[in-house]
């Protein structure tokens, strides 16, 4: 058979684009759903890390029906705010219906624009609060969730990844618990710019809102900072004036002797 | 500014070959001479340059979650990603063989330069990196991504031209036998590589 | 040849990496871990062992002007085979995650067109099959290699665990991707010691 005439090159080309097409989209359809479970167990893992409601450690050796379980178990409620600070929508925290805002990109250049937006908050059983950050990295997107106390304005704790930051540099935010220990009992100061810094020597200035950066991850440390004061920024009409009342219960004493 | 920095950080700072590695393999066998380097590395440019805004569009309107909703709300939900690859590969493979045909038809003197080259860029991992980047990075207009894809070619460029002129002096030079021809190669390469993280820290 | 030869050809004197220099590029970015390093492996090796094999079940077929898309179109189906089963399986999902972009890049490693251009298709289905999975050996092998040297002395340990002892300070030159180059420089190194007909006149 001549296998270099037009019409058999157009049928044979045809015919092997049909079949490849067919067995990708039936493979998709497939594994959809099993990947879909894969990415929210992971978004869940992040947030409980960073809320402390078990080791990390303890956390990525559980299994994903446990880890529903667990957050079914330990969440209070779980709703989206809009830029204004007010309550936009609800946010399914049963186990079967887990909902997640999990999808940085629209809404982080939704606050960039002042558009609408839906920004997750979660607040889990021990009165921990978890809102996430997202911004760009050196080579890729950063983001995290980062945990407050009751009070709105102490960090309890944190949990940050990459895309693709440099192993051994910028992939420490992700890597070394020692780094993400830093944050625990840090202050946001709501309404300040910055109300939080990741910079050079930021410690010695011994500010209770300020964490070293990584030394030879510059350009990393500089995205997380901005991700992190972006989008408290976004918070900060939803937790700022809730964090300002309780910072004043805590002060009251104070307050009236002056 | 967005433009110029866009181009200086994708030569430099996230050059396809000290940063990311993609294209070695035509990187270290086509990289005895200056001459032949200097014409892979033209057409590694010309072809990123043609296919990487075309993926661009493609991905924007026809690939990612919603991209379809151009053609009407009851398509908002299609999401068809998992043909990126594949779509992308054969844009990159079809618009090789397309400027192959067209080069050998009326340009014969390019076509004897540059030629030879064309059939080893369609499995060029940094033609198809650059575009999974693109999808990556997420660019706004075609034009940041024209940009980014000029950027990352002359980047590809200039390692080529670099690493080919310093093997042409290095043949002269007495280099353990064993380690003589590739060895010392990839031991170079890595010496350059290490002296271009230095642009890791600059800020654009 | 017999399928033994086949067989032994690409892990030593056939070496896809250190002796034909073929798929450097994926070698270099996936080598921090031997997790990583493994499962990427293991992906080059099916991709590799069932594209030779499909092709040359289809190679009296094809027609020779549209040769190469035929092949990147069936290379770039196993390859996203491989990358969504690998995202739906709870273990490998995370390392998936960490390979990125470079498990999409095995469409254009040079080693699976490669063998499939110089090997699959003039040979049968199982000799191609053969030929297929032992180039994924000998590219994992050095993989493989390439990774302990970097996760120990960059990490200070094996498949995720602890085995330098407690105050070992991490290299971090180790974990740079520009001294995998040099480690594979080093291996080719001992490589053409022993092997001394491999060497560069």
């Amino acid at each position: 058979m001549n296998t270099n005439n037009n019409i058999y090159t157009v049928v044979y080309t045809a015919i092997i684009v049909v079949v490849v097409a067919g067995i990708l989209a039936f493979v998709a359809s497939k594994l959809g759903p099993a990947q879909q479970a894969n990415a929210k167990a992971e978004t869940l893992r992040q947030m409980m890390s960073a809320a402390g409601i078990k080791s990390t450690d303890e956390i990525y050796a559980t299994r994903n029906a446990d880890i529903l379980q667990l957050y079914a178990d330990n969440i209070q409620e779980a709703y989206t705010i809009g830029l204004d600070g007010e309550k936009n929508g609800e946010l399914g925290i049963t186990k079967d219906n887990i909902q997640l805002v999990d999808r940085f990109k629209p809404q982080d250049r939704a606050i960039k624009d002042g558009g609408n937006a839906t920004l997750p908050v979660y607040v889990f059983k021990s009165g921990k609060i978890v809102i996430p950050v997202y911004g760009a990295g050196l080579w890729g997107p950063v983001w995290g969730y980062v945990a407050f106390e009751a009070d709105r304005y102490t960090i309890a704790g944190v949990y940050f990844d990459h895309e693709g930051e440099t192993p051994g540099l910028g992939a420490k935010i992700k890597d070394e618990p020692w780094f993400r220990e830093k944050f625990a009992g840090k202050t946001v100061e709501w309404g300040d710019t910055p109300a939080f810094r990741l910079e050079k020597n930021a410690e010695a200035s011994g500010a209770a809102n300020a964490v070293d950066a990584i030394t030879g991850a510059t350009m990393t440390s500089k995205g997380l900072n901005e991700a992190l004061n972006v989008w408290f920024a976004a918070y900060e009409k939803h937790m700022g004036n809730a964090a300002f009342f309780s910072m004043l219960e805590n002060h009251a004493i104070n307050a009236e002797e002056d | 500014m967005e433009y110029v920095s866009l181009f200086v950080k994708s030569i430099f700072v996230d050059n396809m070959i000290f940063a990311y590695f993609l294209g070695m393999c035509s990187y270290l066998a086509v990289s005895k001479t200056v001459k032949t380097a200097n014409g892979l590395g033209l057409a590694v440019i010309f072809v990123l340059l043609c296919t990487l805004p075309l993926n661009y569009l493609l991905n924007k309107y026809v690939l990612q979650p919603g991209a379809l909703s151009w053609l009407g709300p009851q398509f908002a939900e299609v999401d068809l990603s998992f043909l990126s690859f594949i779509i992308f590969i054969a844009v990159i493979a079809a618009f090789v063989q397309l400027v192959e045909m067209v080069v050998e038809r009326f340009f014969p003197a390019l076509y004897g330069s540059l030629g030879i080259f064309l059939p080893l860029i369609a499995v060029n991992c940094a033609i198809l990196g650059g575009s999974l980047f693109m999808q990556q990075k997420d660019f706004v207009n075609i034009g940041e991504s024209a940009v980014y894809a000029l950027g990352s070619g002359v980047g590809w460029y200039l390692a080529i031209v670099m690493l080919a002129a310093i093997r042409e002096k290095m043949a002269y030079s007495n280099v353990p036998k064993p380690l003589k021809g590739i060895g010392i190669t990839f031991i170079t390469v890595g010496l350059m590589g290490l002296a271009f993280m230095i642009f890791m820290g600059i800020s654009l | 040849m017999t399928l033994k030869e086949t067989f032994l050809q690409p892990l030593f004197k056939g070496n896809p990496i250190t002796v034909l220099v073929l798929g450097i590029c994926s070698s270099l970015a996936v080598t921090v871990t031997l997790k990583g390093a493994l499962v990427m492996a293991l992906s080059v090796t099916v991709v590799c062992g069932l594209s030779n094999l499909v092709l040359s079940l289809l190679r009296k077929g094809i027609p020779n002007r549209v040769r190469i898309i035929v092949q990147l179109v069936v290379v770039a189906m196993l390859v996203i085979l491989v990358d969504q089963i690998l995202k739906s399986i709870e273990v490998t999902f995370p390392i998936d995650k960490q390979l990125s972009v470079y498990i999409g890049l095995i469409i254009t490693n040079c080693i699976v067109m490669g063998r499939i251009e110089a090997f699959a298709l003039g040979s049968k289905p199982l000799p191609s099959l053969v030929d297929g999975l032992a180039n994924g050996f000998g590219y994992g092998m050095i993989l493989l290699i390439v990774a302990f040297f970097r996760e120990l002395f960059g990490s200070g340990t094996l498949f995720g665990l602890q085995v330098m002892p407690a105050g070992y300070i991490t290299n971090n030159l180790v974990i740079l991707p520009p001294f995998a180059l040099i480690l594979i420089g080093c291996i080719i190194w001992v490589h053409r010691s022993v092997d001394k007909e491999l060497q560069e006149k």
